[in-house]
């Protein structure tokens, strides 16, 4: 049975993450387990999980390195951890959230102490354009819009990428949105809905969730945040009040046969 | 290209018609007149229709069936004892045939039942005794380079395709007429004189393929058809140059006795003397077989008098003919005779490539054969004359004897005319199991694409969009693709009303095969020459649309080992497709015709289904070939522009029909973008280049405008205004469909005011109207709707000024060209626009003299914001006033959307442009800006506009041109001419940028070319850069069409019935 993992520790944040989990364990297709690693006491993390009806592990050991373990478990389809233990933690991404991200080649789903998620009904997808990112997101996009939930597109220009010509845009902006689905996430053509920004990401990206009533952001990244990369993903888990998806972006060979699958075809032999 | 020689087109046969052919010898007819029944027809035109009964020339009628019997007998035809004497006739094709070919061979196994058919029509029935030979297996297969299609040939006569004078022509007769029955052209190169070509072959063939006779070494071409042989050039010497020739003879023939060599003048030809080296009677008349002897022979005789072989000889006819005058004499030998010409087989070879290009086929496409390409007596073969530059991607065979070998690029067969006919025989039989044309080639020609990159492949598709001016089809590959968005369109039909009305999607007629289940391998090619689309992949094949029968499309295709069955074809919707399958063994073959009405679409299809396959292909060629001499743009000097150019008119070329009206939409039929829409770019940058080449295809832009005038009255008339309002956006009926609203770049919703605001589209129709007019002199339009719509035109801009306390005449409250700016008062291009139009209207006879007059006054009220001081045109009332940003030294780049850099309301607060819009004044109307008023406001607004519309880099590549700022002339030139194939703007996945293409053209024609009509003349005043060494353009104007060349020199005029004056500071070229 596929499970997501809910990494809980003594804090504030651990009913928020439950909730945002047990939405997304939904929309997988996955129960729900809970796994603390204790460092001092463990009373209030097996509490909220109790509260929850959510089964509990216990475990010891180096917290990242435990719960990378845990989550590395083959029915472990995403793990949930909370972004800082309240909102007025000092770090808006607490060091073991980014850590366990950064090394757990799954979904994490990163969740701040007062989001409020219960039931998805509407799922951002920020796209940066490139074939990589465009494929980790996928399988998301497939889950969201079998279980009819509403997904929003956003795309956001920067000084680099605005385009050259605007024409006549109530045509203009229609052809480049069918166009940029058509490259970027054929599988929701005629069914997601796509908006553009002009600015930076990691500030647009959590506005946008807002202004739009979206309950979760799915990001993919390379899963590197160190010597100032992921700069968006970075800022967009520092201000948003929705949960946030970090999918990892698959290594090459594996993105050109994904790829290929994804579009119905497969790889020529080279 | 060789000039026609002007009055030498004559229309009587050469030969007479008293005499027919029977075996070897000429025999008195009973009767004079053509043989054949089908060259009795009245008119070239219904011989050359292959309508009606033909037996290929055999005079069956005079005949006895005995002799018909006995030739056919004689060719190894059997069963025909029960024949009649018309049916011996027509089955004995010009004494050729063996057998047709029967039912059963004619029928492959049956396929899919329902729509699709077997093949029923006879192929031309010739199986010759060499055919019959190869089946047998007693002939070796073609080598490798030959085991294609080809479309024309190329030929030496003796030696080549006939062993001698001598011998029997009718099995060559029958091939050339039976293949160009199939739209294949020969096209003869001899030496000799036409009746002795002709009288030996005598063919008569029926069309669409053609045969010429290149005789008499380059000075003579006759056409044979079934109405006879007719003259179309004869290369006349003049006195002078008669009197060098024969003085050239005499001189040689003496210089040669000096050395005691005794050689005779032996005939005084048409443009040539020839000298017999060796008139001997062993050496009378040797056949192509002894020349390997005949040349040691006439070595020895020379080197035994003190020359040193054939070159000498060749030598000392060259030195007389230069002594005599003849700076360009061409000396060749054939080895028995020296000949002193004034023209000689490569003049032959470059008026047919010339000509075969001028038809849509080209050197690629093309075979090249003799028997002489290797050198002889150490000068070069005389065939090798026929591998003139222009051949360089021909195909050439030698079928000779070839003693010291063959140049590289020659394939050597050897096998004399067998082998000649043999190729003949291939090629029909290639045509008759349905094998694949070819495409020409040549890259400067060809769009190719490989593979299908989801990331391009929509762009991709519009690229290589087959369009005829009516039905336009993206280049989608057969089979189905998840990546791929196949459509097609018909130009003028809609669905939806008002703002959402969009081009309807019509059945696909080139859905072939599901998704493969293997990732498939393709490869796409757009013959831009032709208009041919090949895909090779899982179904390999070749389509188009008809320019020559607009809607109407024609598909081949050839089924790779793992056979994928063609589906039934779809049908529904405003639009019927009426379509026809067929198979033949594994080839497979679809036909189809478009139209709203049924009736119409099935008739057109029973049409081009009684023309067939072969003869859709020729007339594709053909008019493929005819436009493209209309309005070909050459730039010498720039490789990649030039192959952009071309791209560029060939799109616009294939998306404007040219009969009915034909409403042009901002992506024309390439693509769902912009939905069809009608918008100024129609009438502004796409109709001008048709008004210069092909006027037939504005004058339908005009009507589109024309029948819509009721709506654009009845707007006017919503308005309270008077006269016609055009709408900013346009459809099916002439209302307006612009949009209200959309959700810009920056996530806002934006109100969409160009509807409502951007009216300049009122003076952009009438001038469109006047482009027209100018071009054309077209009196019926002038007199008639023409001038209903300067008219009406006018009145809208009279009721829509108002005038103000300076008595000055306003327009208060619209949208121009910049549409970063809005609402904005006396916008300068829209007051400058609307001046023209009322004066234009007011020049028109008839018009009220009080309407005329108040038009004028209003004219000359109209302020235009020229300020005298700094020779700038204010863009609109208080546009100096704005903050002056100037964009070329913000932005990061140009073009760039600057409402998206710097946000609408900061760019709507500055002074930055999206689009030319003075400059547009300046473009459309130089007569109606201050004169030298260029440069000042090309200083001051170039640099701050931010072109963030695809229709402005064109623009200003014309007028910095002009301008003589040649390297940004030449920027703003290449991101026009690279638009759509680099996808610059991000959006040619929905369809191509008509207006752009159109841009371009003008940029080339009026900027680079200086070129506009005043009055009857062309006013030429080019601005060339040092890059270019020439620009060349195709035009017509006043009818009439020329062939404008631009150089360092100057210019001239590559067309008859034009001279050309020179100004001081400009060039006219009007009519003689």
């Amino acid at each position: 049975m596929k499970k997501v993992l809910v990494a809980l520790d003594n804090s504030l944040a651990g009913k928020a993450v439950i909730a945002s989990a047990r939405a997304l364990a939904a929309l997988l297709g996955a129960e729900l387990e809970a796994v603390h690693v204790q460092v001092d006491g463990g009373r209030t993390a097996r509490g909220t999980a109790e509260a929850a009806a959510v089964p509990f592990r216990l475990v010891t050991g180096q917290v990242v390195e435990q719960l990378v373990e845990a989550g590395a478990d083959e029915d472990v389809v995403a793990l949930a951890i909370g972004a800082r233990g309240g909102p007025t933690s000092r770090h808006p991404l607490g060091g073991t959230a980014s850590a366990v991200a950064s090394a757990l080649p799954k979904p994490v789903l990163i969740v701040p102490p007062d989001a409020g998620l219960v039931v998805l009904r509407r799922v951002l997808v920020p796209l940066e354009g490139t074939p990589s990112t465009s494929l980790a997101l996928r399988v998301t996009f497939e889950l969201a819009l079998r279980a009819e939930i509403d997904v929003l597109v956003l795309h956001v220009y920067d000084q680099d990428s605005i385009p050259a010509f605007t024409d006549q845009p109530q045509h203009e902006q229609p052809a480049r949105a069918r166009e940029f689905l058509h490259r970027h996430a054929p599988h929701g053509l005629g069914v997601v809905q796509f908006e553009t920004r002009i600015g930076r990401s990691g500030e647009l990206i959590p506005l946008v969730a807002e202004e739009r009533d979206c309950d979760l952001i799915a990001l993919g990244w390379s899963q590197e945040l160190s010597g100032g990369r992921a700069p968006v993903v970075r800022e967009t888990l520092a201000r948003s009040r929705r949960p946030v998806l970090l999918v990892p972006v698959q290594p090459a060979a594996e993105r050109d046969e994904a790829l290929a699958t994804q579009l119905g075809t497969r790889p020529d032999d080279r | 290209m060789p000039k026609m020689a002007s009055g030498n087109k004559v229309k009587q046969s050469e030969l007479p018609e008293t005499h027919e052919r029977k075996g070897d010898r000429w025999v008195a007819k009973d009767q004079p007149g053509p043989s054949d029944p089908r060259s009795k027809q009245a008119t070239t035109e219904a011989k050359r229709s292959g309508r009606g009964e033909t037996y290929g020339g055999v005079d069956a009628e005079q005949n006895t069936k005995q002799e018909l019997y006995g030739r056919a007998r004689r060719l190894g035809v059997e069963g025909r004892s029960k024949m009649s004497q018309r049916e011996a006739g027509g089955g004995d094709r010009g004494s050729a045939t063996v057998r047709t070919m029967s039912a059963s061979e004619l029928r492959p196994s049956r396929g899919e039942s329902g729509d699709e058919d077997q093949a029923t029509e006879p192929c031309a029935p010739v199986m010759t005794t060499v055919a019959r030979q190869r089946a047998k297996g007693s002939e070796p297969r073609l080598p490798s380079p030959l085991e294609r299609r080809f479309e024309a040939v190329v030929f030496d006569w003796d030696g080549t395709a006939v062993p001698d004078r001598r011998a029997d022509a009718s099995e060559l007769r029958a091939l050339i007429e039976g293949l160009c029955s199939l739209g294949f052209d020969f096209v003869v190169v001899t030496d000799t004189h036409v009746g002795n070509v002709d009288g030996q072959l005598r063919a008569r063939p029926a069309g669409p393929g053609r045969l010429y006779l290149c005789v008499n070494r380059g000075s003579e071409v006759f056409e044979a058809t079934a109405a006879g042989v007719e003259l179309i050039y004869r290369r006349q010497a003049t006195p002078e140059e008669e009197a060098a020739l024969d003085a050239a003879a005499t001189a040689t023939v003496a210089e040669l006795a000096r050395h005691g060599l005794s050689a005779e003048v032996v005939s005084q030809r048409l443009n040539r003397r020839k000298i017999d080296l060796i008139p001997e009677p062993e050496w009378a008349d040797p056949s192509k077989a002894r020349i390997a002897e005949l040349l040691e022979a006439v070595q020895e005789r020379l080197r035994n008098a003190g020359l040193a072989g054939l070159g000498a000889a060749v030598e000392v006819a060259l030195a007389a003919a230069q002594a005599a005058g003849l700076a360009d004499a061409r000396v060749t030998s054939d080895a028995k005779h020296v000949e002193i010409g004034l023209t000689d087989k490569a003049d032959s070879a470059h008026w047919a490539f010339a000509e075969l290009w001028r038809r849509g086929v080209g050197p690629g496409l093309v075979l090249i054969a003799g028997d002489e390409f290797g050198p002889l007596g150490g000068l070069p073969g005389s065939d090798s004359l026929l591998l003139v530059p222009e051949a360089s991607r021909a195909t050439a065979i030698s079928v000779g004897v070839e003693p010291s070998g063959t140049p590289a690029e020659v394939l050597a067969l050897g096998g004399g005319p067998p082998n000649f006919l043999a190729v003949l025989v291939d090629q029909l039989e290639r045509r008759r199991r349905w094998e694949l044309p070819e495409l020409d080639g040549d890259p400067n020609w060809t769009l190719a694409v490989e593979g299908l990159d989801p990331q391009l492949e929509r762009v991709h598709e519009s690229l290589l969009t087959l369009a005829d001016g009516r039905l336009g089809t993206r280049g989608a590959p057969l089979f189905d693709d998840a990546r791929a968005t196949p459509a097609v369109f018909l130009s003028g039909v809609y669905t939806r009303e008002g703002p959402a009305s969009e081009l309807a999607r019509c059945p696909d007629w080139t859905r072939l095969a599901p998704t493969p289940s293997k990732r498939p391998r393709i490869r796409r090619q757009l013959d831009l020459a032709t208009g041919m689309l090949r895909e090779e992949g899982p179904l390999t094949s070749v389509r188009f649309s008809s320019l020559a029968r607009p809607a109407t499309v024609a598909l081949r295709a050839r089924e790779e080992q793992a056979a994928v069955a063609p589906r039934r074809a779809r049908r529904g919707g405003k639009v019927v497709a009426a379509l026809r399958n067929r198979r033949r063994g594994q080839a497979f073959e679809r036909l189809g015709a478009y139209d709203p009405e049924p009736e119409l679409a099935r008739a057109a299809l029973a049409a081009a289904a009684q023309a067939g396959f072969e003869r859709l292909l020729r007339e594709q060629r053909e008019a493929w070939a005819c436009r493209w001499q209309e309005a070909e743009v050459v730039v010498e000097g720039d490789h990649e522009l030039q192959r952009a150019i071309r791209f560029a008119l060939f799109q616009l070329m294939a998306s404007v029909g040219d009969r009915d009206e034909a409403g042009v939409g901002a992506r024309g039929l390439s693509g769902p973008a912009y939905s069809g829409h009608v918008f100024w770019d129609a009438d502004v940058f796409v109709l001008p280049f048709f008004a210069a080449t092909h006027p037939e295809a504005a004058r339908a832009m005009l009507e589109y405008r024309i029948r819509r005038l009721p709506a654009a009255r009845e707007a006017a008339r919503a308005l309270g205004r008077s006269g016609a309002r055009f709408p900013w956006e346009s459809a099916a009926d002439g209302r307006d469909v612009t949009p209200a609203s959309v959700r810009d770049a920056s996530g806002r919703l934006v109100p969409i005011r160009t509807g409502e605001l951007e009216e300049h589209i009122v003076g952009d129709v009438a001038w469109a109207a006047a482009c027209y007019l100018d071009w054309t002199g077209d009196a019926a339009f002038a007199a008639g709707p023409g001038r209903e719509l300067l008219v009406e035109t006018a009145r809208y801009w009279a009721s829509r000024v108002r005038y103000g306390g300076d008595g000055r005449a306003h327009i208060y409250g619209v949208i121009g060209p910049d549409e970063y700016h809005e609402p904005v008062d006396d916008n300068a291009f829209t007051n400058v626009l609307a001046r023209w139009n009322l004066r234009r209207a007011a020049a028109l006879d008839g018009v009220d003299p009080e309407e005329r007059s108040r038009w004028l006054a209003i004219a000359e009220a109209l302020v235009d914001g020229f300020d005298r001081a700094s020779g700038i045109y204010e863009q609109f009332a208080g546009f100096f006033e704005l903050e002056p940003l100037v964009i070329e030294e913000i932005a990061p780049r140009r073009p760039i959307a600057a409402d998206l850099l710097l946000g609408a309301e900061r760019v709507a607060g500055a002074q930055v442009l999206k689009q030319a819009d003075v400059l547009m004044a300046h473009h459309m109307l130089p007569d109606e800006v201050v004169p030298d008023s260029l440069d000042p406001n090309l200083d001051f607004y170039e640099p701050r506009t931010a072109h963030g519309s695809s229709l402005s880099p064109a623009i200003h590549a014309g007028l910095l041109a002009r301008a003589g700022r040649y390297r940004p002339a030449l920027e703003a030139l290449r991101i026009a001419a690279r638009l759509d194939l680099d996808d610059l703007t991000g959006s040619t996945a929905g369809g191509l940028h008509l207006a752009t293409m159109g841009g371009l053209w003008q940029a080339l024609a009026f900027g680079f070319g200086g070129v506009r009509p005043r009055g009857e003349r062309l006013l030429v005043d080019p601005h060339l850069p040092t890059e270019w060494h020439a620009l060349e353009l195709a035009l017509r104007f006043r009818g009439r069409p020329l062939r404008l060349r631009i150089d360092r020199e100057g210019i001239g005029v590559g067309s008859d019935g034009w001279k050309v004056e020179q100004s001081p500071d400009h060039w006219e070229v009007a009519p003689r």
